[in-house]
């Protein structure tokens, strides 16, 4: 599995597509469509997943097909908000963004359309 | 050489523009390209420590606040021309006095830049990483960091070197000088 971390708008799922030669409908988007699709060879916004699990204590997905690509955004750099749900999302996010790069074959920071790597 | 500088705030990405420029004029003059239209008293103050710390360091200052495209024109391009930071353009060309958006502010500041680019030998341009925050902001600041975004990735793209700085350290993304890992990313 590939993790392809980023902050917003910085070319995350172009960058998928040009390295991993996707289509747009092999992407799942967790932002519109909710939970993973096993089946889909790239997943989306994890972010935006995580969030569905914070709010409903529901334990996020780990287990990804050993070639399938997650994409998450970088949500981890701004004030801690003084809204207990948001402050809930960010650390299951945070934590499971961590577990998940553990157990990745390799992780990529896209930044301002560059890819840098981590692992 | 052109020159991308970016980070989070108040992290010395000016202060490390500066010594990038004054690096890369050992002929030449030096331009600082001041983008900022103060509209305070803080922001009086943070012109005023910018002034401070060029001073001395012979930049003559352009005042551009908008419209950056043809700004060497006529100067010495054979010196260096440093842009601080666009942030402030973008703000400047995005949003009227009384908070109008324009939206062909991003795609106008994108054809300037890169006129601008091709106009000079030597280029510092700094800008902000403002992207690696989880606050659900409004559509408004949605669309100007979109747009800020969207000028950072032409300018990564552009530029011959992409430095992120971070508590004043820099980070070299990209320099066409060395041979670096992304480069085998991506093309693959």
């Amino acid at each position: 599995m590939h993790l392809i971390i980023g902050g917003a708008w910085q070319g995350k799922r172009d960058y998928a597509m040009r390295r991993f030669g996707f289509a747009a409908e092999d992407i799942h988007d967790c932002a519109s469509d909710g939970a993973p699709d096993a089946a889909a060879r790239c997943v989306d916004h994890y972010e935006c997943y995580l969030r569905a699990c914070a709010d409903s204590g529901i334990k996020p997905r780990l287990g990804f097909a050993a070639d399938s690509v997650v994409i998450c955004q970088d949500i981890f750099c701004g004030v801690v908000s003084a809204d207990a749900q948001e402050r809930a999302w960010r650390e299951l996010a945070g934590r499971t963004v961590t577990a998940l790069a553990a157990r990745a074959d390799s992780v990529t920071r896209i930044f301002c359309g560059l890819p840098v790597k981590l692992k | 050489m052109t020159v991308f500088v970016t980070g989070g705030c108040k992290n010395g990405k000016s202060t490390y523009a500066l010594r990038q420029a004054a690096a890369l004029s050992a002929q030449g003059l030096r331009y600082y390209i001041a983008t900022l239209v103060p509209g305070d008293d803080e922001q009086w103050k943070c012109v005023q420590n910018h002034r401070a710390a060029r001073c001395g360091m012979g930049f003559a200052t352009l005042e551009c606040p908008t419209g950056v495209a043809n700004v060497a024109d006529g100067r010495d391009t054979r010196g260096v021309f440093l842009l601080d930071s666009v942030t402030a353009l973008l703000n400047n060309e995005m949003f009227a006095s009384d908070g109008a958006m324009d939206a062909d502010a991003p795609s106008r500041v994108i054809r300037d830049l890169e006129r601008f680019l091709n106009s000079v030998r030597h280029a510092v341009v700094v800008s902000d990483y403002i992207y690696s925050d989880g606050m659900g902001y409004s559509e408004t600041t949605r669309a100007f960091g979109r747009a800020l975004a969207e000028i950072d990735s032409f300018l990564a793209q552009k530029c011959e070197r992409v430095v992120e700085i971070c508590g004043g350290i820099p980070t070299v993304h990209k320099d066409i000088a060395e041979t670096k890992h992304y480069e085998g990313l991506l093309c693959i």
